[in-house]
């Protein structure tokens, strides 16, 4: 069986993603889950991992210098990037938005300036519909946009909603609702198919128990 | 202000050194295997009328690059061979005698990278077409030829061709009577194997423990099994008829004791608009996108004016040249030892009538230039 290389998103989903994988027996020493290094083996060998930036997992897989990653569909969505899906994992749930001032939700004119991390998304979204919209790219603290009006409304990542209410603003519709998923370079799904299958298996069962657990 | 004339436009790149050598001993594997199997060679116009590729490539081709002929009509730079290859066949080679086999080696070119991953613009294609051969044998040949020149090249245990039969999925589309945007929308799930939302797109037209069997059918890739694995879930005929079909080439692929250079993958639809049966693709050790892809393709010689069985594969060159290179190390091939030939002031014509008589002997001349004088 060959060596599989997994790409794990760094932040928001890495403690959960490693729990998970924690589940079907692959364990990284507590020491290596805390140094500093990028690029470790599980206690068996079996497996490499890399953690990198969300956006930068699926540029490795789809590379094919990691053979699988566990990264959010909100990234897929905005990336494009041509890689095969083959698991939900159901964990780190969120959803994407279209958020405006409570108190006023549209302008009224008939371009919409939408402030967002995400203009990939933003655009295909208004675009769907026939809305002329301004992109304005930002790379953190989207929120501020509508407050100091710079935009009309954001596209953003939502978890709990906290940051949106302490700012005044609210959800105006949901784009679509995003959870992690296991992807996979198409070469080496082929190539270390054996591997794979064992992999996908065993993270399938646990996904499913998992579900089963929390219901 | 950088020299506009010293950069060189994205995807686009010189070939030299080393690398231009594992560029040309891949060629020559190539065209002795495309001999060998009584291959014949063609070269296509490398500018062709749009409308050619519209045909031949369906959306795809928009991705290329365009420009107006005198006469107004739309020229395209070719961004694939097959099209060419498929019209010379129906059309100047009409009355040749069946079957038609031809080969060549071109660069195509598009507009836009394809993914961040495939990021050339240009790119070569080493391909061949078997024209007037139907079912299982054409099948057979072109894939044990896409085999043999890997194997020729020392990568024997390192690629798979993966298989499947594009009415697998047309079959169930038709059969769960879905418009073209549901269609797309499967497509491109099945495409990614994301089993979790084409689950929930089919259980709006099936049960949800019949949706599940089939999204998870998308996710096997694997030998013969895969198509009995297919057969419990898949029940209509047009489907169930490419089945018999893999099942088939599968046959024989094993009685030839070839299975592990081949996959069954029913989740491979992304050519969908190109061919009508057996489709496949070439997957190599080092390589993270495919390195080649061939199929049957009986439509397109219809549109382009007789309906007659068409398959072929072509092969990326530029692809299966990084991973040679990754193998095999930067260091050029030596050379054999040369002649040294110095060109002094007063006496050039010796110089040359020995350069020229070293050259029939067989040898390699080295002409230095003339000594500088102090």
């Amino acid at each position: 069986m060959s060596q599989l290389t997994i790409a794990i998103a760094k932040g928001r989903l890495q403690f959960d993603a490693l729990e998970l994988l924690k589940r079907i027996g692959i364990n990284l020493t507590d020491a290596t889950e805390t140094s500093r290094r990028l690029s470790v083996e599980d206690q068996t060998g079996e497996y490499r991992f890399l953690f990198a930036k969300p956006g930068d997992v699926a540029v490795y897989v789809e590379h094919g210098v990691a053979d699988c990653g566990i990264v959010g569909r909100d990234v897929l969505l905005e990336t494009n990037a041509d890689v095969l899906q083959p698991l939900d994992l159901t964990i780190g749930r969120c959803r994407m938005v279209v958020a405006a001032l409570a108190a006023a939700p549209g302008n009224g004119h008939g371009m919409l300036k939408v402030a967002t991390k995400y203009p990939g998304i933003a655009t295909r979204h208004f675009g769907s519909r026939g809305q002329p919209v301004e992109i304005i790219q930002l790379s953190g603290s989207v929120e501020l946009a509508p407050v100091l009006g710079l935009a009309d409304c954001i596209v953003d990542l939502v978890e709990t909603g906290r940051t949106l209410r302490e700012n005044g603003l609210a959800v105006v519709e949901e784009i679509f609702s995003s959870t992690a998923r296991l992807i996979s370079n198409r070469a080496s799904y082929q190539l270390k198919a054996e591997s794979m299958m064992k992999l996908l298996d065993a993270v399938r069962c646990a996904v499913r128990e998992g579900v089963k657990a929390d219901d | 202000m950088s020299d506009p004339l010293s950069g060189i436009p994205s995807g686009l790149r010189y070939f030299f050194g080393r690398e231009a050598q594992v560029r040309r001993t891949i060629e020559d594997t190539a065209l002795a295997v495309f001999a060998g199997w009584s291959y014949e060679e063609i070269t296509t116009p490398t500018i062709d009328y749009y409308s050619l590729f519209e045909q031949g490539m369906g959306s795809e081709a928009s991705n290329s690059f365009r420009f107006m002929d005198g006469d107004g009509k739309l020229l395209a730079l070719r961004p694939d061979v097959t099209s060419g290859v498929a019209r010379a066949a129906v059309t100047l080679l009409n009355r040749r005698e069946r079957p038609l086999r031809l080969w060549y080696v071109a660069p195509v070119f598009r507009q836009h990278a394809k993914s961040q991953a495939e990021f050339r613009r240009e790119l070569t294609q080493i391909g061949c077409e078997l024209f007037g051969v139907s079912g299982g044998p054409a099948e057979l040949e072109i894939l044990l030829i896409a085999g043999e020149i890997f194997d020729r090249l020392g990568l024997r245990d390192d690629f798979v061709i993966t298989l499947n039969d594009v009415e697998v999925f047309n079959g169930v589309v038709e059969n769960l009577k879905l418009d073209s945007t549901q269609r797309a929308a499967m497509r491109e799930l099945v495409d990614s194997r994301n089993a979790t939302d084409l689950e929930r797109l089919v259980s709006q037209f099936a049960s949800v423990e019949e949706s599940r069997r089939f999204a998870d059918l998308t996710q096997l890739s694997g030998k013969g099994d895969v198509l009995d694995a297919a057969r419990q879930v898949i029940m209509n005929e047009r489907s169930r008829a490419a089945l018999d079909r893999l099942e088939r080439v599968w046959e024989i692929i094993t009685s030839l004791n070839l299975t592990d250079r081949f996959e069954i993958d029913l989740g491979d639809v992304s050519t969908l608009d190109y061919y009508t049966a057996l489709n496949f693709k070439i997957y190599l050790k080092g390589a993270g996108v495919r390195v080649g892809s061939g199929g049957r393709y009986d439509h397109l010689t219809a549109k382009l004016g007789k309906a007659e069985p068409a398959i072929g594969f072509v092969i990326d060159l530029d692809a299966l040249t990084d991973v040679m290179l990754a193998r095999d190390g930067q260091e050029p091939e030596a050379q054999a030892e040369a002649t040294m030939l110095r060109v002094t002031s007063n006496d050039s014509l010796t110089t040359f009538q020995e350069a020229i008589a070293a050259r029939w002997r067989g040898e390699r001349v080295l002409i230095s230039p003339q000594e500088v004088k102090r």
